[in-house]
Parts: C-alpha cells; sequence; structure tokens
C-alpha cells in the first residue's frame, strides 16, 4: 500500500505533503524515544510518535523513514514543519491516539493487496 | 562575598545543534558583552570543548565551570558540572563507552567540530552526540556525583528532553541541590532546591537571554550548593527574558 493511500484511509492532516506519494509503505514503527527510533526503526517504515521537535525531521532522515505521523493532536512548530519541507520529510498529523492509528495501519499493511 | 552573573549552559559548536560561530572566544566575547562574569559549557554528551573555552574565559579574566549536558536512556536532558578540567574529563571518558556507537551525519545533524582558541578545526567527534547514553536518570544523577561532579536536571520545565516531560514526575528519593528551569520558577516536586536559569544557548545571540545571579565566596560547584541554600548571606536569583527577574 503507498503512502497517499494510507493518508487517505487513516485520515491523515499532510502538514507536509509527501514528496514520493506513490512510495510502497513497508512497515510501521512506533516510538517516542528518539534514541530508540534510530537505533530500531526500519527503513521504510511509517513512524507513529507524539513527538513534534525539529530532531524528529533528522531522525526521519537518518533513518531512512517513510514519513511522520504526530499522533494524538500534537502539532509540529514552525521550525519543524519548515525542517520537513526542506528535508522531504512528509509531516502527517492525527487526532488519534498511537495505539488506534498503528492498530488501523496494522490491519491495512496486512490485507491482501 | 561577591555578586556575579552567570550563564552556565552555553553550546559550543561541537554540538550538532550548536552553530558553528560558536567558537571558544566569541562565546566569552557575548558574554563579557553582556555582563557575565561566569560561564560554563555544556555540550551534549561531549567534555572535548572545554579547555579551550576555560582558556579563553582565563584570557578575558571571567569564570568558568566545566560542564557536560548528558542525555539519558529516558532522554532526559541532566547537566554535570565540575570544578575542574581534570574531573570534568574522568567523567567524559567513563561515559564515552556509553554512548551508541553511531556515527553523525552532519547534513541531517550538523557538524561537530573541536575548535582551538584560533578557531582552527582540531578534531571531529565520529559518533552521534544528540543520542542516549545506557544509563539511567538516577544511575547518570550518581555517577555525577561519584566523579566529584554537581548534576543539575537541565530545563525541567521544558516539553522536550525537560525531566518532568520526558518522565512526567520526579523520581521518588531523587535529591537535587540545583535545578535548571526556563521560567526561574521551581515547579513542584524538587523539594528543597534552588531553581537556576541558563541560556541553553547555540548561537552567538541567545548567550544571556536567560541567566543566573549569584552571591558566593568564589564560583565553584561547592559555593553554588550552599547558596541555593542560602547559607552565609549567599543567595541566588534567576533572569529570565534579558532582565524580568524572581
Amino acid at each position: 500500500m503507498n503512502l497517499s493511500q494510507i493518508v487517505e484511509r487513516l485520515s491523515l492532516e499532510p502538514i507536509v505533503e509527501p514528496n514520493e506519494p506513490n512510495a510502497e509503505v513497508t512497515g510501521g514503527f512506533c516510538g517516542d524515544l528518539l534514541s530508540h527510533v534510530l537505533a530500531a526503526a526500519r527503513s521504510g517504515d511509517l513512524w507513529i510518535t507524539i513527538q513534534h521537535h525539529t530532531n524528529v525531521v533528522a531522525v526521519a532522515q537518518v533513518a531512512g523513514l517513510s514519513a511522520i505521523i504526530i499522533a494524538h493532536g500534537r502539532r509540529p512548530d514552525d521550525a519543524t514543519v519548515s525542517r520537513a519541507r526542506e528535508g522531504g520529510i512528509a509531516l502527517l498529523a492525527s487526532p488519534e491516539p498511537a495505539f488506534e492509528i498503528a492498530g488501523r495501519l496494522h490491519q491495512l499493511l496486512s490485507a491482501p493487496a | 562575598m561577591k555578586s556575579i552573573v552567570a550563564d552556565l549552559h552555553i553550546h559550543t559548536c561541537l554540538s550538532p545543534c550548536g552553530e558553528l560561530t560558536m567558537s571558544p572566544r566569541r562565546i566569552v566575547e557575548e558574554a563579557v558583552r553582556r555582563g557575565i562574569a561566569w560561564i560554563a559549557v555544556a555540550d551534549h554528551n561531549t567534555a572535548s570543548m572545554v579547555d579551550a573555552v576555560a582558556a579563553a574565559a582565563a584570557e578575558a579574566k571571567i569564570e568558568f565551570l566545566f560542564g557536560m549536558e548528558l542525555q539519558t536512556r529516558e532522554e532526559v536532558h541532566l547537566l554535570a558540572y565540575f570544578d575542574t578540567s581534570d574531573a570534568c574529563h574522568r567523567f567524559a571518558d567513563a561515559i564515552y563507552p556509553l554512548l551508541p556507537d553511531r556515527e553523525n551525519e552532519p547534513a541531517y545533524f550538523g557538524d561537530q567540530v573541536c575548535v582551538d582558541l584560533d578557531e582552527t578545526i582540531v578534531g571531529t567527534e565520529p559518533k552521534l552526540l544528540v543520542n542516549s547514553l545506557d544509563l539511567g536518570f538516577e544511575q547518570a544523577m550518581d555517577r555525577v556525583r561519584e566523579y566529584g561532579g554537581l548534576p543539575v536536571p537541565a530545563h525541567v520545565d521544558r516539553e522536550t528532553f525537560g525531566l518532568l516531560a520526558q518522565l512526567g514526575f520526579v523520581p521518588e528519593g531523587a535529591t537535587f541541590d540545583v535545578v535548571e528551569t526556563t521560567s526561574g520558577r521551581l515547579p513542584e516536586g524538587f523539594g528543597g532546591a534552588a531553581a537556576i536559569c541558563s541560556s541553553d544557548a547555540h548561537t552567538p545571540e541567545d548567550i544571556g537571554r536567560r541567566t543566573t545571579r549569584f552571591v558566593v565566596d568564589a564560583c565553584t560547584i561547592q559555593e553554588m550548593v550552599l547558596a541555593a541554600r542560602g547559607v552565609g548571606g549567599r543567595s541566588m536569583a534567576c533572569c529570565w527574558d534579558r532582565g524580568r527577574t524572581t
């Protein structure tokens, strides 16, 4: 399933639009400790977090993550948004808690194509 | 006894998030220009720039404290202050193996360079410094004290990397002499401690945006603790937003 389909199915608000909306999402990762995400997320994962400061963009870039879902109604500040634009990292917002988003994403990714 | 304005949380060009303009003499010049006579350097998880800035401070005849800003396993930022370069480096060497081996990628996080007094690059730090030590918050507090340092939780009232935001509470049984805040007001749960304010500057312009005025006998960690307890006429008072004071 590609990123734009996921944005639509999970009703995510694209604060920064994906550069490659057709990119295939291979998995997901939940984590709010940036050091843990750096150490354990796999390239291509869609990252679900409540963190929204500028370092999340650098972490997503370095770890090769497909996009960031900022969960539970949190909003990134202007610096994070501009950094994400510059770095080509999609920022997707959702009012839902991470557990709900992860559950629905897991269903989408494991459904037969 | 003397009254002295201090900014005890300044990053150098070695911190990836610190501007390259944060060189030893530039830091000291900006501090002096703003009437700050006591500074401390606190780079993320490293002490590799403290000696160069100490030398610049000595040239300008201002006081210097050796510091680091640790990032614990819970991503809490904890300042560690030492009176001597030796003590600071002994501690820094001891915790370096606890920093993950992940390499810094300057394009994403920023450069991690050491410079000398003349702003010549004399080294780069290969490991990503804005990462978490394999050390819990309370272990880190104990470790700093074990090496003769003063642990001071950084910006405890800030949403990112502050103790309260990361843990949600102050750990039971933890004791603090001094706590850094951004507002000058000590949140609940730090009973017995006193608040300091520092800039957490990553750019020259931000140096001195928050400061603390100390009345102490000397610029040491022991005097800081005595000032926190108000012993013998010593005191400390926060100043934030360039001028508003507690």
